[in-house]
This record gives structure tokens, sequence and C-alpha cells, in this order.
């Protein structure tokens, strides 16, 4: 209980912050061969993904199942959303955390293999977003895990979440993965 | 001191002492831990002598015939005739009943109080004892007698736990099943009288030349009715799902691993024994019944959900499988192929040791969570491994000997009737050898399906989570159920283990009937216990199945250690549940995972299924407040043949009912037209 204090505590949230040329539509597809090659290398060929739904309003779900569609097609460059944490590489959390979901979202937390990477999709899994203060929420993700990295946006487009992805990969390889 | 051990007066002491037992038991009315001690330690000690008695007669003895003092009656005498195959019945009787005994010292202490032990421990001795009569008399007359003690005592006990309405039940179907049956054996007996003059089995042997063909058929049919309605053979079963779950305990494991191989001991003995030589179609008859009991046997139990009545169900599977090899050693004795009769006989005679011991294990094991949980459904256990771990060990042990698992007894003999099967096929090539393909066959879906109903079992009572607050209470069972179940499980393995040893001595059983009296035996066994039927038909070794399972658990064992996990590093933590608690009704149940079997044999079980639901407001419908769902079995015997059967003997009874109206000048009618007929037959 008090390493998982001490774990947020020092784990520092990186906001993901992308330039104009980044979310440039047409980009998309180098976005996604740059990922392919990095995922390969850092996880052996796929990254597997589990989403949590920690009180979200679906908005940010909206975007994270277009990345399987035809257009974005995520599967196709080895990231796949998998139904059970214990598969999982990669946590994605998205919507405020609501006091209701925190005893599950600690559970998958705890099941997912180490090394994980935490990461919170929108405003709301920020800091609660229009929800903060409310008595029905804690707020933002990161006080109750440790937030490795987060996407901003209300909600983000696909094309920012894989840019985001990205991103944290190349940051995420230069770092030890172990937490 | 040998020759006392194998002498009648040592088998004697056998009666002797259930009788001082049974008597001495009524002075204890008043203090039941006396009582329990002193059922226990005789019936124990009684057991023992006969113990030592059959096991020194099988190895060294003498055919015994002796008889007791004369009696008043002409046609009744106290005569015993005790051959190797009464020895091995007897050390069958005996083995099981010392650990069922010890097994009472601990479970009666629960009807202290409740029901009069005493009373018990007179039935139970008195049907001991009788069992013991049962396999050595050898006067049709007195072995009538021993037989109703034995079905009366037993009556007793079934209805033991007379609190409960549904065991009145089951003890008056078992009497009236019970009294139908030993009527078709009388009949049977009384048709033999008439032609050889004499009760005594051996007389009817020597004079049967003296019965016509016809005769010796109908008394076949009576004799099967009668003894398989004993033994529980399909469709006349009906009583002993209801009368074995019904007892205490231990005599439930006496009744299914012992009482019901009393009509498979006088099978052989009338058809292989004394009424030789025998038609063709006995034999087929008796394989198509072993066929027939033991599919519809094991089907049955699988729909089960109450432990015991399960393992009821179980016996009337293992007799249809001891019948299996049972008939193809007579149909092999009648097409001349005396050598493949005495495998058949072997195998049945094995099979019938092996589920007396493993059959009353699961029955004692059984008892051991009934009696920590107050309830026989097993859909209310779960979890139990973690409360009683060595109940479960020794359940598990019963089962995978059940289910034929090597390196355990039940494997062995069902080999050895799968290879006389076999034999049938390759031997035969007549449209005989059809029946062995289907003999076969069903053996190998029984084999599968009792596997699977052990799953079933163990799964439900054993694993998972507790599905009922009654499990977090449950204790491991006092020490004397666990001795004797431990040395049950012992006797499962050693049987397994040194089977070859078994079969040597079985091999002797066998020859030393008149049948068999110069047949040489197809089995060999080596020094290793290695078992080969010549000429190099099939090979079985236990120490081999021994070793080799040992080595393979061992190798995985180093594997796992060694190479998978080097490089890891295990962390324990909870099951992943999507955030939820766990709780038992996310578990599969016995009944749901026996449904799927259940569907495909949809049209034998004839299931059916009733959904009720209760809705918060009747007239929205839209939130439950409760959904049951129930499964039945349509029961076909009922439908299709005891109600038919009853109603025919109904309508009969009320046109009877017109004789006797009541009117006493009717009566003297019939004085008067009687003794008129009287006088015209005699002048």
């Amino acid at each position: 209980m008090f390493s998982l204090f001490l774990k947020i505590f020092k784990t520092p949230d990186n906001v993901v912050f992308l330039s104009n040329n980044e979310i440039n539509q047409k980009a998309v597809l180098t976005t996604l061969k740059e990922l392919e090659s990095k995922i390969k290398k850092l996880f052996h060929g796929s990254l597997a993904i589990r989403q949590i739904d920690s009180g979200s309003d679906n908005a940010t779900e909206q975007e994270l199942v277009a990345l399987s569609n035809s257009f974005y097609d995520v599967e196709r460059f080895g990231i796949h959303f998998v139904a059970s944490p214990r598969h999982a590489d990669m946590l994605l959390i998205t919507g405020p955390m609501t006091r209701n979901m925190i005893k599950a979202v600690k559970r998958a937390y705890e099941a997912t293999p180490s090394p994980k990477v935490v990461v919170t999709v929108g405003d709301d899994a920020e800091n609660g977003g229009i929800w903060q203060g409310s008595y029905a929420v804690s707020d933002g993700v990161s006080n109750i895990l440790p937030v490795h990295y987060h996407i901003p946006g209300d909600p983000p487009s696909p094309t920012v979440i894989l840019s985001s992805l990205l991103k944290i990969l190349q940051i995420v390889e230069s770092k030890t993965l172990k937490s | 001191m040998l020759t006392f051990i194998t002498s009648p007066a040592s088998f004697l002491i056998i009666p002797t002492l259930f009788i001082i037992a049974g008597l001495g038991s009524l002075f204890f009315r008043k203090n039941d831990h006396l009582a329990n001690l002193w059922i226990s330690t005789t019936a124990m000690l009684a057991s023992l002598w006969g113990l030592i008695f059959s096991l020194s007669f099988i190895l060294f003895g003498q055919e015994l015939v002796f008889s007791l003092a004369p009696t008043s009656f002409p046609l009744l005498s106290l005569s015993f005739h005790i051959d190797l195959l009464a020895g091995f019945f007897v050390f069958i009787i005996s083995l099981i009943s010392i650990f069922c005994s010890l097994y009472g010292l601990g479970y009666l202490t629960h009807f202290y109080k409740k029901y009069n032990i005493a009373v018990f421990g007179f039935f139970f001795n008195f049907f001991l004892g009788s069992l013991f009569l049962v396999v050595t008399a050898s006067n049709a007359i007195f072995f009538l007698i021993a037989w109703e003690i034995m079905s009366v005592a037993s009556y007793f006990m079934v209805v033991y736990d007379r609190h409960d309405k549904s065991n009145i039940k089951a003890g008056l179907l078992y009497l009236i099943m019970t009294y139908v049956g030993t009527a078709f054996i009388i009949l049977a007996f009384l048709l033999l009288y008439k032609y050889t003059n004499s009760f005594e089995f051996a007389e009817i042997k020597n004079q049967l030349a003296l019965v016509p063909n016809y005769i010796k058929d109908l008394v076949f049919a009576f004799a099967l009715i009668g003894f398989g309605t004993k033994a529980g053979i399909i469709p006349l079963h009906i009583w002993l799902p209801d009368a074995h779950p019904a007892a205490p305990t231990q005599v439930s494991a006496i009744m299914s691993g012992v009482m019901i191989k009393s009509g498979i001991y006088m099978m052989i003995r009338l058809f292989m024994d004394i009424l030789q030589p025998i038609p063709l179609w006995w034999g087929v008859t008796i394989l198509v019944i072993g066929i027939i009991s033991s599919l519809l046997g094991v089907l049955y139990a699988l729909t089960e959900h109450d432990i015991k009545r399960l393992l009821a169900y179980h016996s009337i599977e293992n007799i249809g499988i001891i019948l299996l090899g049972l008939g193809s050693a007579l149909i092999f004795y009648t097409l001349n192929l005396p050598e493949l009769a005495l495998l058949g006989l072997i195998a049945s005679l094995f099979h019938t040791a092996n589920h007396a011991i493993f059959k009353s294990l699961l029955f004692l094991s059984a008892g051991s969570v009934i009696n920590a949980m107050h309830t026989r459904n097993m859909e209310e256990y779960g979890g139990l491994i973690k409360y009683m771990p060595q109940t479960a060990l020794f359940f598990l042990i019963g089962s995978m000997a059940i289910s034929a698992l090597p390196p355990f007894n039940g494997f062995f003999s069902e080999w050895l009737i799968f290879q006389t099967l076999f034999q049938g096929i390759m031997e035969l090539n007549s449209a005989w050898h059809l029946i062995f393909i289907v003999a076969v066959g069903s053996l190998a879906l029984t084999g599968g399906l009792a596997l699977a109903c052990f799953v079933k079992a163990f799964g439900a009572i054993f694993l998972a989570r507790p599905r009922s607050a009654e499990v977090l209470h449950a204790k491991e069972s006092p020490l004397s159920m666990r001795l004797a179940m431990g040395g049950l499980a012992l006797m499962a393995i050693i049987f397994g283990l040194f089977s070859g040893t078994v079969i040597i001595i079985l091999e002797k059983i066998g020859t030393s009937l008149s049948a068999f009296s110069n047949v040489t035996s197809l089995l060999t066994v080596s020094a290793s216990q290695k078992i080969t039927i010549m000429p190099d038909f099939g090979t079985v070794s236990a120490p081999v199945i021994f070793i080799t399972l040992g080595a393979l658990v061992l190798i995985i064992l180093f594997l796992v250690k060694s190479v998978i996990y080097k490089k890891q590093t295990v962390k324990i933590g909870r099951t992943w549940d999507c955030g939820n608690d766990l709780n038992p009704r996310m578990e599969i149940t016995a009944t749901g995972f026996a449904r799927s079997i259940v569907v495909i044999f949809k049209s034998i079980l004839k299931p059916s299924l009733q959904q009720k639901i209760e809705y918060h407001d009747a007239d929205s419908r839209f939130l439950q407040k409760s959904h049951t769902i129930t499964m039945q079995m349509g029961d076909v015997y009922y439908t299709f043949f005891y109600n038919p059967l009853y109603k025919i003997v109904n309508a009969l009874s009320l046109r009877v009912r017109t004789i006797q109206n009541g009117n006493i000048n009717a009566y003297i009618s019939y004085i008067f037209g009687a003794l008129i007929v009287a006088l015209f037959s005699v002048l």
C-alpha cells in the first residue's frame, strides 16, 4: 500500500505535446511505419494494450475504437487491444477517476505483469476535467496510480493518440521499462 | 495352527462372533458410546478372523464340506460348502467389513442421542454375519434363510435414519424389490427341487440330468431376475439408488461394495458350476444385460448431483462391467473355449474385488464429506480440499481407481475384461462376434463417461470456492474414519501394484471349479508382475506403469523448475476477476458440467427443463426477483415398465376382490365347493 503511494509520488506526470506538423493526417502512415519498427524492437513484435474505463463519458472510447477501423488499422502494426490486463504491456485509462472504479482500477494495475506502462488518455483522466472536485470522483487517475504518460485532448483524435504512442515509445526506449 | 485356521470350526467362529456381537450390543442400550465401542471392536475382530481364515484358506486350504447338527426339518440342513470361490468372497466381505467397522467408530458419533446405537449394532452385526453365511451355505433353504436375514437386516439399516420421510420410502421400495427377487429365487429352487428332489447344491448338481431343458431355461430366467434384483441390473435396479444413500455410510459401503456381489456370487455358482452345461443364449443374455447396465448406469450417474446416489449408480455400472466378463466367460465355455472362459471369469472376479475396494472407499469418503456438510447435494460443496485435505486425497484415489486410471486396481481388471472381449472378437467368426464388438465399444464409452463423471464429482466437491457457508465450518474427520479410508486407499494401490500376484491367486480359484479342473490358463505372470495373455496377445505390467508415471512426473517437475522457471521470478497475486470479487456463482456447477453430455444422450435420459421466473413487478416484467431453473430426468423405467406393471397388478387385484366379498354365506359355499373338489380328487 505504502509502496504504491511512494510510486505515485515519485512518478512524474509526463504530458505528451505534439506539434501541428505531427498531427497531419498524411503523417499517419509514416507514423505507423515508424511505430511498427519501434514495437518490433521493444515488445518483440506486438504491443498489447488493455483499456480501462475509469468513468469516462465514452468520447475517448469512440476515438480508441476508430484506431481499429480500416483507416487506421493499428492491428497491422502489432498494436492490439487485449481483454485481460494479464496479457497487457500498457494500461490505457480513460475518464475521470470515479470512486466506484478505484478498487477495480487498482486491481487491474496489480494484475498487469511488469514491466508496464500506464497511460491516461483525455483531459478527464488527467485531472477530472469538468468533473473536477465532484464528490463522485477523485479527480485524476494519477491520484490513484503511478501514471507514466498522459495524452491530452478532449477527446484526442486517433491520429493524436497514435502519434503520442509513438512518442511514448521513443521516450520509453531511452529509459528502462522497469517499474 | 494352520490346520486349525482352515478347519470348519475356525470358519464357524466368524458367524458365532457376529451373533455374540449383535446380541451383546443390546446390553448397551443405555450408553451410546459403549455400544459404539462394542459394535465396532467386535465386528472388526470377527472380520479380522474372517480375513485370516479366508487368506490362509485360499492359499493353503482344502475344500471344506461340513454340516452342523441335523435339524428337525427334513429338507433344511445347516450344511456348508466352502470352496476357493466361496473363500474368495469371504475374503472380500471380511476385508471391506474391517474397514467399514473401523469407520463406524467415528461415524456413528453423530447419531448419539438421536437414535439408539445398540439397535444399529444388532442389525449391523447380523447383516455382516449373514453375508458370510450366504456365500458358504450349500443348502437352498439354509441359503434362503441367510439371504433373508441379510435383506431384512439391511432394510432396518436403510430406515435407521427414520426421521427423514424419504428414507422410509426408500426402505419400503427396497423391501418390495428384494422380496420380489427372493420370490423368484424360491421359485427357481423349487423347480430344481421338483426334478432333483433335493435342496442340497451338490445333490442338485449331480442330479441335473433329470432336469428337462425348458425347466433349466426357466430356472435361469428366475435366478437371473432374483439375483439380478440384488445385484442391481437394469431395469431391476430402481431400489438401489434410493436405498444405498438412505443407509448410514458404512452400511452403504457394505451394501454397494459387498452385498450386491452376493447376487454375482450366486450367478457364478449357479451358471458356471451347478447348472453346467448351459445353452449359449444364457451367456448372451448376461452379456447384453452387462452392456445395458454398464452404459445406462454411468449415464444416470452423470445426471446425479446427490453424491451418494451418484455412487449408487456407479455400482450398477460396475455390476454391468462384471457381467460383461461373466457373460463372455459363459459364452466361451459353451462354445468349447474353456481357456478363454477362464480368462473371463478371472477378469470378472478381479473386478468384483476391485469394485468392492474402491466403491467402499468412495462411499466412506463421501460419508466423511456428508458428515461435515450435513447435506448430500454436491452443489452445496466446493473448495473442501482446503478443509478436508486427507478425505480429498482418498476420494481422488477412489475416483482414479473407479475411472480405471493406472496405476490403481480398477485399471487392471478393466484391462483384463477388455482383453477377454477382444479375444471374443478374434476367436469367434459367427454372428456372435458382433455382440463382442458392441460390448467392447460400450465398455470403452462407459470408461470415458465414468471418468467425466468423477471429474465432475471431484471438481464439484473439493475444488473451486465454497458454494455454501457450511463449508467454512467443515473439519477433517476423526482418526478412525481417516484410518479406514486410508486402509482402503492402500488396498486400491496394493491390488494395482501386485495385480500379477492377485491374478495368480484368482487363476487358482478359477481352476478349482469343476468346470475348469483341467484347463490351462492363458495368463502368465512374470516375477516382475508382468501379466501376459498367451500367445502374446496383450501385456501389462504394473511396476512398469508405476515407474514410468513416477519418472514422467519427476521429469516434468524438473523441467519446469530448471528450464521454464529459470529466468522468471514468480509473483503471487490475486486471480484476475475483472475487478469484481470472485464468488461461487461464477463456478461451473455439477449439473452444468454434466449438461453437455446429458444433451447428447437426451433420447435416453429424457431431460426436462423447467424455468420459473418471479418478477418484482408482475405487470412490467423488467426486473427479475428470482429465476429458478430445474433440470429433471425422465424416469423411463417407471413410465414404461413399473407403472404399467403396477396398473396390471392393481386391476387384477380388483377382480380378485369380487371373490372376497365379505359375505359369510359365500365363504361357506367356497368351503363346501373346496370340500367336494377335494373329495372327488381323493376318491
